[in-house]
């Protein structure tokens, strides 16, 4: 389908919340293993399987098959949301008579597998990449297998097979998220070593102790090991994919099961569990609630700022954000899209290129060939007719597109026909045109009023707060509807840029329990806060939980 | 009296490189057993169409499934103690369970030899008499155990063209023939080898030689058998079975199997809810077999009392119990 950066991570919040929906309606269903898997689906479906939902059975296509089937809500989801069904169908999950089976079957059009017994869908893979390569087609096979499911021989003797006979028009996803029904996968069968006491969690941290990568090499297979739940990784990692002749690929996916909604994450309880119908709605703002940090280098040493953009790749940012000044549109001058291109070889992580230039239209072209992820261009600076040349460009070229507005400029009326089609609109707190300034205060209400608007016409995309965001504002920057934060100085300027976004991001996390714990309240009271609160079992959310709904007077 | 004496796999390998010759979607797979199930010849004549995945029968039956999705015909071979026995559940979910638009699973095609105890040396380990029960037990999934090897060759020609998942369960040893060149085979239509009116001997597999060996011996004695060689154990033929019933009043069944769940209890569902008479069912008695070098192997098979003489009394025994 060929979706940028932003359209994939908007599909993938509709999926997680069409699985939260159709398991809490069936009573029962896999969620965690659904969410672990979902970045990976989403980048499937949305830029690199080639399908046609209403041809379900068109020669050509590419297969995605399900080998760990129970994650049947997370494959139906993405479905809904590429076109074979309407997402009402959901509903119907498990249902009798329903083409939504508890696990992937043939009833339902375009299910390529039938999935549920677990560690078959490699040998059926190879069988069906061999079968294309005798037929001559252009066929990809994808295949996603659980970690536990790997516990199953069936998957190993696959494994030589697909060595043996080079299919290298399959490539395989490990959906590596630790845990299994009885518990962590390495304490029911370990793949990586066996653990002697509970650290679990060092050893999701600490990567040098993952060899689950050795087993698929020592069998022939083309290794590739990534972030499972960023988008640039795992589209970076199909690339090469597909590039690697000779041999299948693997590509070790470490997740989270769970991932997306906190009192799933990491629990081994949610592995095949529904969540309750009352917690839904609480659940999906969860779910829309997910915030991204992206450091602005020329906060840093600009005179090295490819040492920036590799602290911003250590530091776990989730994008880059690349302030391009003209010395017209705005007083100083940084640099331009040949900055940029050389910039790109050193990482996948999305490049957010925001103009503060005069005439867009006339170089955004320029910011495409070069490598950026998002552009955004300033309202001051477009009209209708540029801009809709611009968001033609963007799109085409499967480029976020992204309008910026001025701390003095008011969204202008020839924008709002874009607006559904924005996948970020930045509302400036500082006058543009150099790091360091003070945050306009002013900015809060602004952005909480623009909320209101955007949401009464459609938009999905995400509201970047860039100018002044520090540790201290974050959380009032979120509760007035950002969900994307711009650090300059505060997190370039930081000698350790790793721990300075780690602390970004709890306080984003703080917010984010607070807003959930007032929906929690305006729903069910104080009665829903202690159930919601009580899901908590896992790690320090509890207790944080628990202050939060004491400050609130929820107690 | 001299009988001929013709090896299964020999036929089968040569039949699937005609059928390969004329059907370009037809592939071969092996798992280490290729050499003896005769398909290997396959390979050498059409190298790209063959794969031989090793000793892995789970991935065997997987494999031939993803190719018979893709609109492949695979033939997927080895012995019967490890496709049935041993991958039951591949069997099940991968190729029976499938079921692309209107059609009733996938088209994999399981040719096993080396079925019952008539392997013989390998020893009970080795000695299959579950699989009818296990095969027939699944939706969707067709049945035959062929009596020789004219069966063996027109039915590796039907399926090659009949869609569908099927098991056809050939012997280790070289079997007697016991049809002419000319016969004519249909899924689902038992053949009547003989026609009697005392009595309905229904059998398959090498049993089919040792029920018409019976007929001729009780014809000496006055009593005249049908024989039918029922190598269509799934769709089985209803009608025919009671149509004999009917006319002959009583059924001995005879298989190379097991005789709980096998060939002689489907014979029996059939009869008891069309026109109940009395039945007899010649098979191993729920027990498992053992070694036997080949010359000893009419010994295993007379110590299970799968033998044309215990044939002859079950016959004489479920006529002595029509009602009269």
């Amino acid at each position: 389908m060929g979706l940028n950066y932003y359209q994939i991570k908007k599909n993938v919040r509709k999926a997680r919340k069409l699985v939260i929906r159709a398991t809490s309606l069936a009573g029962s269903g896999h969620p965690g293993g659904s969410f672990s898997m979902a970045e990976i689906m989403g980048c499937l479906f949305f830029k690199y399987l080639r399908y046609d939902p209403k041809n379900p059975n068109w020669e050509d296509r590419d297969k995605l098959i399900l080998s760990k089937g129970h994650a049947s809500p997370g494959l139906f989801s993405n479905m809904a949301v590429a076109g074979y069904f309407e997402p009402t169908e959901l509903d119907t999950l498990r249902a009798f008579g329903s083409r939504l089976q508890g696990h992937p079957d043939l009833k339902c059009p375009g299910v390529e597998f039938c999935g549920g017994s677990l560690g078959i869908g490699l040998s059926f893979s190879v069988g069906s990449a061999l079968a294309a390569r005798l037929d001559k087609k252009p066929t990809r096979i994808f295949t996603v297998l659980g970690d536990g499911e790997t516990d199953e021989g069936q998957v190993w003797e696959a494994a030589m097979t697909g060595t043996k006979y080079k299919v290298d028009n399959l490539t395989a996803f490990l959906d590596r998220n630790f845990i299994q029904q009885d518990s962590y996968t390495e304490k029911v069968m370990p793949l990586d070593e066996v653990l002697t006491g509970d650290d679990i969690s060092e050893m999701w941290r600490d990567a040098s102790r993952w060899k689950v990568g050795d087993k698929w090499r020592a069998f022939g297979w083309n290794v590739i090991e990534i972030d499972g739940h960023r988008i640039e990784q795992i589209d970076s990692a199909i690339k090469k994919a597909t590039q690697t002749k000779g041999v299948p690929t693997i590509v070790v996916s470490r997740t989270i099961k769970g991932k997306g909604v906190e009192h799933m994450e990491d629990n081994p309880k949610w592995h095949g569990q529904a969540p309750k119908k009352e917690f839904v709605p609480i659940i999906d703002l969860e779910i829309d609630s997910q915030s991204m940090i992206a450091p602005s280098i020329i906060a840093g040493d600009m005179s090295n700022l490819a040492n920036e953009v590799k602290r911003c790749v250590n530091g776990r940012a989730d994008y880059i954000h690349l302030d391009v000044m003209d010395g017209m549109f705005v007083p100083n001058k940084t640099f331009d899209h040949t900055k940029i291109k050389e910039l790109r070889p050193i990482t996948v992580i999305p490049f957010d290129a925001h103009l503060m230039i005069n005439e867009p239209v006339k170089h955004v072209r320029d910011y495409v060939d070069a490598g950026s992820d998002i552009i955004t261009v300033h309202a001051e600076v477009c009209d209708a007719s540029s801009f809709g040349e611009i968001h033609d460009i963007l799109k085409a070229s499967q480029v976020g597109v992204g309008l910026a507005i001025n701390p003095d400029t008011e969204l202008p009326q020839w924008s709002y026909q874009f607006i559904p089609k924005l996948d970020q609109i930045i509302v400036m707190s500082v006058v543009p045109g150099k790091s360091g300034q003070k945050y306009i205060e002013s900015s809060h209400e602004k952005t909480q009023n623009l909320a209101k608007i955007l949401s009464e016409n459609n938009f999905d995309g995400y509201i970047e707060a860039d100018g002044g965001v520090t540790l201290d504002n974050i959380a009032a920057c979120f509760a007035d509807g950002a969900r994307a934060f711009v650090g300059g100085s505060a997190i370039i300027g930081q000698a350790d840029v790793r721990q300075i976004i780690r602390e970004f991001r709890h306080k984003v996390a703080y917010a984010r329990r607070k807003t959930l714990i007032q929906k929690a309240h305006e729903l069910g009271g104080k009665e829903l806060v202690a159930k919601w609160i009580e899901l908590h079992t896992i790690g320090e959310k509890r207790n944080q939980l628990n202050v939060i709904a004491k400050e609130l007077g929820y107690t | 009296m001299s009988v001929q004496m013709t090896d299964m796999r020999t036929i089968y390998g040569k039949t699937l490189i005609d059928i390969g010759q004329e059907n370009p979607s037809v592939v071969v797979l092996g798992a280490d057993t290729s050499d003896s199930l005769k398909t290997a010849d396959f390979g050498k004549k059409f190298p790209e169409r063959f794969f031989n995945v090793g000793i892995a029968e789970a991935n065997l039956v997987s494999v031939a499934a993803g190719l018979a999705i893709s609109g492949k015909t695979p033939f997927a071979s080895t012995y019967a103690i490890f496709l049935p026995g041993r991958c039951v559940d591949q069997i099940r979910n991968a190729i029976a369970y499938p079921s692309p638009g209107d059609k009733k699973g996938l088209n994999v095609k399981l040719v096993v030899s080396h079925g019952g105890i008539s392997v013989g040396a390998d020893g009970g380990s080795h000695q299959q008499i579950e699989d009818i029960a296990i095969m027939r037990a699944i939706p969707h999934m067709s049945v035959l155990i062929p009596a020789d090897t004219v069966a063996v060759g027109k039915l590796t020609w039907i399926i090659s063209q009949k869609y569908g998942p099927f098991y056809m369960r050939m012997a280790r040893s070289a079997t007697p023939l016991v049809h002419s060149e000319s016969q004519e085979f249909e899924i689902g239509k038992g053949i009547t080898l003989r026609e009697g009116a005392d009595c309905t001997i229904a059998a398959c597999g090498i049993t089919v030689k040792m029920a018409l060996d019976a007929a001729d011996s009780l014809k000496q004695e006055g009593i005249s058998c049908r024989v039918i060689d029922s190598f269509c154990i799934k769709p089985i033929d209803a009608t025919l079975l009671e149509k004999s019933a009917r006319e002959t009043g009583c059924v001995v069944t005879c298989e190379e199997h097991n005789i709980l769940a096998g060939f002689g209890s489907a014979v029996s569902e059939i009869i008891s809810e069309t026109y109940p008479v009395p039945i007899k069912r010649i098979g191993v008695a729920d027990r498992f077999g053992e070694s036997a070098r080949d010359n000893e192997i009419p010994l295993l098979l007379e110590k299970h009392g799968i033998t044309s003489i215990n044939i002859s009394k079950a016959v004489k025994d479920v006529i002595g119990k029509k009602r009269r």
